[in-house]
């Protein structure tokens, strides 16, 4: 099946042109299009970086932790970031970077249904967010809602997903997608922390498919953080990131395509594609050590 | 070109927010937001690309939206291999779509304006996921 011509990638234009197409253009009644905002459409090079065009997901902490759950490992609150690092760290790479730990550790405990350390973990993401002034997203208000539904994971982790998402689209308004980027980078690395720590985890088929599944993320996140870090802030965390990604480079993946099968009544497509992985043994003892590394040198 | 907006602008963040607005309220209470706020700015037959890594054994909402109403963003998801698993062009340019994916696999998708729509505009992508 073929894919559409790719395109043009224009994540960005000039100021007048935003404010123009933000708006959107009107479609007449014949159905012709109608474009009733003149603009100039010629982007100012100034105002324009070119970075490589491509915008990355990085997979939500609660997924990982979802997976670690559903495996069976023990839950081990003593794996979980120190909650007073968030007072005493200080420059926005490290908050950034713990910010995102804390997303991740909260997501692991509120699986585990530990709402004491869910509540203590959301006031300490509170705080360390005040420091990066995101108060708009982690606010009182917040914490109140999630004292008010403890019992319920559910609601906890909306709140939470809510909350960082409202975060990182304040930080993307605002020109600040380097404490965006780290706060993702932060969140991932600590989810592989949270994932690699428990020794079972390597006896887990899945679990080690899913540090291997992390390939394609890691290397995104590189992208991600070295076309962000525009002030060379945070080279020794993301030179510490290129290392792992070179442990990562020992792993291997297949991939065989099937026909999606879609359901429209359900709006739902389901994709039936195969994939494997394979990872060496001794490549995930390795890229272990350089995850507990990279972690030990945030907190440090 | 590739570019990304290096000044975003306070009236056109209002406009993207209002579209944001709309748009989250597509993934509904039964899915979980992944944290993240995806956005472009798109003119002409401009396309965004979003890469993506969705996990096994997860259903994923991903919600597509743009100007004052949906259906004004067609997205395509396509695998590495340019295989187009989804369109929502195929379903009346539906402004969410659910993604029942079996075995991991990293995907792009690709979103821009219908012509017949809209000339320019901002486009933006949410995603949530069911536990």
């Amino acid at each position: 099946m073929a894919a559409p011509k790719p395109s043009i990638i224009a994540l960005g234009l000039s100021l007048g042109l935003l404010i123009a197409s933000c708006g959107g253009s009107d479609t007449a009644s014949d159905g012709t299009q109608s474009d009733t905002l003149a603009v100039d459409t010629t982007p100012k090079e100034t105002e324009l970086i070119n970075v490589g065009g491509q915008l990355f997901s990085i997979p939500s902490p609660v997924q990982t932790a979802l997976a670690i759950r559903k495996a069976g490992l023990k839950y081990q609150k003593d794996l979980t970031a120190p909650l007073d690092k968030g007072d005493v760290v200080v420059g926005k790479v490290g908050q950034s970077l713990v910010l995102g730990m804390y997303g991740a550790d909260m997501a692991y405990v509120t699986v585990h249904k530990d709402g004491q350390r869910a509540m203590a973990t959301m006031q300490a993401i509170e705080k360390v967010g005040n420091k990066l002034e995101l108060t708009n997203s982690f606010d009182r208000a917040l914490l109140e809602k999630f004292k008010a539904n403890l019992g319920s994971e559910d609601s906890l982790l909306q709140f939470s997903g809510t909350a960082f998402r409202a975060a990182d689209q304040y930080l993307k308004n605002n020109q600040r997608d380097d404490v965006s980027a780290l706060v993702l980078a932060g969140g991932w690395l600590e989810s592989l922390y949270l994932t690699i720590s428990d020794p079972a985890a390597a006896k887990d088929q899945t679990l080690v498919n899913r540090i291997g599944e992390q390939k394609n993320t890691l290397a995104a996140l590189v992208e991600l953080l070295e076309r962000s870090d525009k002030e060379k802030a945070a080279t020794t965390f993301i030179a510490g990131l290129k290392e792992l990604n070179a442990l990562f480079a020992g792993i291997t993946s297949t991939y065989t395509f099937q026909e999606p099968v879609t359901d429209a009544a359900k709006k739902t497509t389901f994709i039936n594609s195969t994939s494997t992985i394979t990872i060496p043994a001794d490549q995930l003892g390795a890229i272990s050590a350089k995850v507990t590394a990279l972690r030990n040198m945030i907190l440090a | 070109m590739i570019t990304l907006a290096s000044g975003f602008g306070a009236q056109a963040q209002d406009l993207c927010q209002s579209i944001a607005a709309r748009c989250e309220k597509h993934i509904t209470n039964q899915y979980i937001p992944d944290g993240q706020f995806y956005r472009a700015l798109l003119q002409g037959d401009e396309q965004a690309e979003f890469n993506l890594t969705l996990f096994g054994g997860t259903t994923y909402r991903v919600a597509a939206c743009s100007g004052e109403t949906d259906g004004i963003l067609i997205f395509n998801v396509l695998d590495k291999d340019n295989n187009v698993l989804f369109s929502n062009k195929d379903q009346g340019n539906a402004p969410y779509w659910d993604l029942a994916v079996t075995n991991t696999i990293d995907v792009k998708v690709e979103a821009g304006l219908d012509p017949s729509k809209a000339g320019s505009g901002c486009a933006v992508m949410l995603i949530g996921f069911k536990k």
